[in-house]
């Protein structure tokens, strides 16, 4: 269907490409009280963007009338934006794993028995426990009138568990989950059962004297990943090239400390962003965003680059009824030489944190936040000494990567982020 | 379409079966500056098909299009049986009803041309450079959306409704003598393409706000009595009570408001009413088929009831309300909240104000977050209470707390209730993404933690 559509629309238009999405999701989770639920997800998606006339227009439908989504891209087009799209030409795919045969044949029982596992490992008297397997099989195929036709496999699979401690030595919900492109072995599930061991254990510290307004904080992979939120705004799309991204016009500076080293890679082996090509036909490549403090690079897909006269890097994404939009692949930052203990010391007093709670700040994208820590200890002496309560940390994400303290060597995957522990400074409250 | 899904549902061999369908047509319109970036529409049909049986959990399939309907309802039945549940699902009755309710509104949005739409959109951004001089970039976004929506079950119940909706979410940059402010508004109404009323005053409060931001001050944090126009009080209780008044869902707030606890002063009386007429967010039935009706949730400022499906119900010991909903095209229908309001109490904004020597107005809501117990609301715009009065302007301001000790604090309820216009959407982890209302006069809270907060 994908190249008739193309091949139908070719002599008609200026420029034309569809990506086709196909998904077979199958979840199941079992709840706190011994409830299983399983369910099955299957779509499919067809995103066609059309030029003509200098104009750009698409249309999406998850039915199979090839007929009447030309139609709609066609009117579309026709009250589009102007812009002068230049579509890719083929190319070769580089190599790169984004399905696993496991993962895509996984079944019911398959699934059962990794959350069973996990449930197992973390089962005790004074716990509730959800846990949770997933896996998602699917392909893409993309093609234009330039002559792309490509597709690729896909396959996603996780488990996770939120993990309550009840009565005495309450603690807030722990969230914790793997996922990959591969069926999550078992050492995936021990280091998940380790993470949770790790955060309960030490104690509620029921007193200790008032924190200061800013202190050295180490931010666990889970928390980076959260903290990064606002740096990758500035980073992609419309924003950093022409937008209010306070990166932007920055292309070169050294602005960050030169222990920050980002990336952003398409071709890492079976992970979530993991693929050969974009949405918009335009092979994956990584993409050096900053390397040694120094801002390198911006996303871009056909649509961004095209407006801001830069070439696409690759990062084009469609969904269904939604506009073409810039997104990660894979966010990769390097890692350091610290391991935990040189980090604990370094610290002498300050808060380890483990996860953090997006609650945004007054203005994310110029980087000012305000997360709340419920998963932070203080650490003294280069030791934890207990877990704290109503932790708070604020700042400006761009000024703390600045002075960056220590980067840890501990890098770990928290879905399509593979971060590791980052000591700086934040400002931080503890509601009394 | 209602044969297919009839003989469906017939041949499940599950003890109970239950098929939804929907079709989103949908039209984006994005102007940036003076001209369109973006024109686009989509089409999207799926749905869920949902089985168990005594002695089972769930079994559900969500599905592209419309083929094979029964074949959905066989795989659901089949995974219902795979799982190996502790717990059977209990479902509560409830009463089983046909409605037919799809007729296309007069003004029907996809008989509209997407041109027109264009020219809308490229006038409305080209009234926002007119109204002030200082107006440097605007961004203006156009979407309408009708929503067709067929749902049978095993029990007989029979749903067959249509949803048009339309909304206008408008941003503004001012800038003058190297000062930049921005400011945001948005409009969302149920209805076709002439149903959008109050544009003219969307534009001119959008404008204005940018503008009187560039003269204003940053408030100076600290604890103050704050008087909250009506879409942050609706705001404030949507998040605080009636996201509390939800028995679990899967990975969102396990903490659900204990009936007969107090959590507010005797003026505190909050609702949800998914049946309230002509709302964004109403419907006559859930996706369960219950019909929908307005519950009360904190009578007098104690919890008196909560939101459920069929299935809380049937586990609480309690009848379905009406708030079983699907936040995405495939999602299964969890309890949410839909129409949130506050009730009226006394007096006017004047009688708020007048017994506060220094406070703050917070207006203009930009969002309301929640995270564990705590909360934040941030308010585009605000102005300084000196003496009873509404004084100078403040840039954007965030008050925040702990959700109950913030409750806590209300103290004077106005009597202007208002459903808010702005075209309110909830996200809620795994339930997805649901449109919602809410309405409340102003409210005044004592001794509330106020920062800096802001577009």
């Amino acid at each position: 269907m994908i190249a008739r559509i193309i091949d139908t629309l070719a002599p008609r238009v200026s420029g034309a490409d569809l990506v086709v999405k196909i998904d077979d999701t199958l979840t199941l989770a079992i709840s706190a009280d011994g409830d299983s639920r399983v369910s099955s997800s299957r779509s499919r998606c067809s995103h066609l963007r059309v030029a003509r006339d200098g104009r750009v227009g698409y249309a999406s439908t998850e039915g199979d009338d090839a007929g009447e989504l030309i139609g709609r891209a066609m009117a579309a087009a026709a009250s589009g934006g102007e812009l002068a799209l230049f579509l890719p030409a083929p190319a070769p795919l580089p190599e790169v794993a984004s399905r696993a045969p496991q993962a895509a044949a996984a079944d019911v029982a398959a699934l059962d028995g990794l959350a069973r596992a996990l449930l197992e490992r973390l089962q005790r008297s004074n716990r509730r426990i959800e846990v949770w397997a997933e896996r998602s099989s699917g392909s893409v195929q993309v093609a234009n009138t330039r002559g792309v036709l490509a597709a690729y496999e896909v396959t996603l699979a996780g488990v996770g568990a939120v993990v309550e401690s009840i009565g005495a030595g309450w603690a807030p919900p722990c969230r914790v989950h793997v996922a990959s492109g591969a069926l999550p072995a078992l050492r995936d599930i021990e280091a998940l059962v380790s993470e949770v061991e790790r955060r309960l254990a030490p104690p509620l510290l029921d007193s200790c004297p008032p924190l200061p307004a800013s202190m050295p904080v180490c931010l666990g992979p889970r928390a980076v990943a959260t903290f990064l939120r606002p740096l990758r705004a500035a980073l992609a799309g419309y924003e950093a090239w022409l937008g209010n991204s306070p990166l932007r016009g920055k292309l070169g500076e050294r602005i960050f400390d030169e222990k920050l080293s980002l990336s952003d890679d398409p071709l890492a082996p079976g992970r979530p962003g993991s693929r050969p090509l974009d949405d918009d036909g335009v092979i994956s490549r990584r993409l050096l965003l900053i390397e040694r403090g120094r801002l390198l690079g911006f996303l871009a897909d056909l649509e961004v680059g095209a407006r801001a006269q830069v070439p696409s890097t690759g990062h084009g994404w469609r969904g269904p009824s939604a506009a073409p939009r810039v997104g990660f692949t894979n966010l990769c930052l390097s890692p350091g030489i610290e391991g935990r203990a040189t980090l604990l010391t370094m610290m002498g007093r300050g808060l380890w944190v483990e996860d953090l709670q997006w609650g945004g700040g007054p203005n994310p994208l110029a980087g000012s936040i305000s997360l709340r820590a419920p998963w932070a200890y203080l650490v003294e002496g280069g030791m934890v000494r207990g877990r704290l309560e109503d932790v708070r940390l604020s700042g400006n994400v761009f000024a703390a990567l600045a002075q960056l303290g220590a980067v840890g060597n501990d890098p770990a995957w928290v879905g399509a982020f593979h971060v590791p522990t980052l000591l700086l400074e934040l400002g931080v409250s503890q509601r009394s | 379409m209602k044969a297919a899904i009839l003989d469906a549902i017939s041949q499940s061999r599950a003890g109970y079966g239950e098929l939804r369908l929907r079709r989103v047509w949908s039209t984006t319109v994005l102007v940036r500056g003076r001209t369109v970036e973006v024109a686009g529409s989509g089409v999207e049909t799926g749905g869920l098909a949902r089985c168990c049986s005594p002695g089972t959990g769930w079994g559900a399939v969500g599905f592209s299009g419309t083929e094979r309907l029964e074949a959905q309802l066989r795989r659901a039945h089949e995974l219902s049986l795979a799982a190996a549940s502790r717990q059977p699902v209990g479902l509560a009755p409830i009463p089983i009803h046909q409605l037919e309710q799809a007729d296309p509104p007069p003004d029907d949005p996809r008989e509209v041309l997407l041109s027109e739409k264009r020219q809308r959109a490229e006038s409305l951004a080209a009234e926002l450079y007119a109204t002030d001089r200082r107006v440097s970039a605007a961004r203006v976004l156009w979407r309408d959306e009708v929503i067709e929506t067929w749902l049978a079950t095993s029990e007989g119940t029979w749903i067959h409704d249509l949803r048009p909706s339309a909304s206008l979410a408008v941003l503004v940059v001012a800038e003058e003598a190297g000062n930049v402010e921005r400011a945001l508004g948005s409009l969302g109404v149920r209805g076709g393409w002439s149903s959008l009323g109050g544009i003219g005053g969307l534009i001119e409060r959008v404008v204005g706000t940018a503008v009187e931001q560039l003269h204003a001050r940053p408030v100076r944090p600290g604890r103050y009595a704050v008087v909250l126009d009506p879409a942050a009080a609706g705001a404030l209780m949507h998040r605080a009570v009636a996201h509390l008044a939800r028995p679990a869902l899967p990975g969102s707030d396990p903490d659900v408001l204990p009936m007969g606890t107090r959590v507010g002063p005797p003026c505190l009386t909050v609702g949800d009413d998914p049946g309230a007429e002509g709302l964004r967010a109403s419907s006559t039935c859930d996706d369960e088929g219950t019909l929908a009706r307005r519950s009360v949730i904190v009578q007098n400022g104690v919890v008196l009831g909560h939101l459920h499906n069929r299935e809380t119900a049937a586990a609480s010991g309690h009848a379905p309300t009406g708030h079983a909903r699907a936040g995405s095209l495939r999602g299964a229908p969890h309890p949410r909240a839909s129409n949130t309001y506050l009730a009226p109490g006394e007096g006017s904004l004047g009688d708020l104000l007048s017994g506060i020597r220094v406070g703050v107005y917070l207006s203009d809501v930009l969002s309301c977050e929640g995270a564990g117990d705590d909360f934040a609301l941030r308010g585009a715009t605000g102005r300084m209470i000196r003496e009873g009065r509404l004084a100078e302007p403040v840039k954007g301001v965030q008050i925040g707390g702990e959700l109950l000790a913030l409750l806590g604090r209300v103290d004077a309820v106005a009597a202007d209730f208002a459903w808010d216009s702005g075209g309110g959407r909830c996200r809620d982890g795994a339930a997805g993404v649901v449109p919602i209302t809410t309405g409340a006069p102003h409210l005044r809270l004592v001794d509330v933690a106020v920062g800096p907060g802001g577009a």
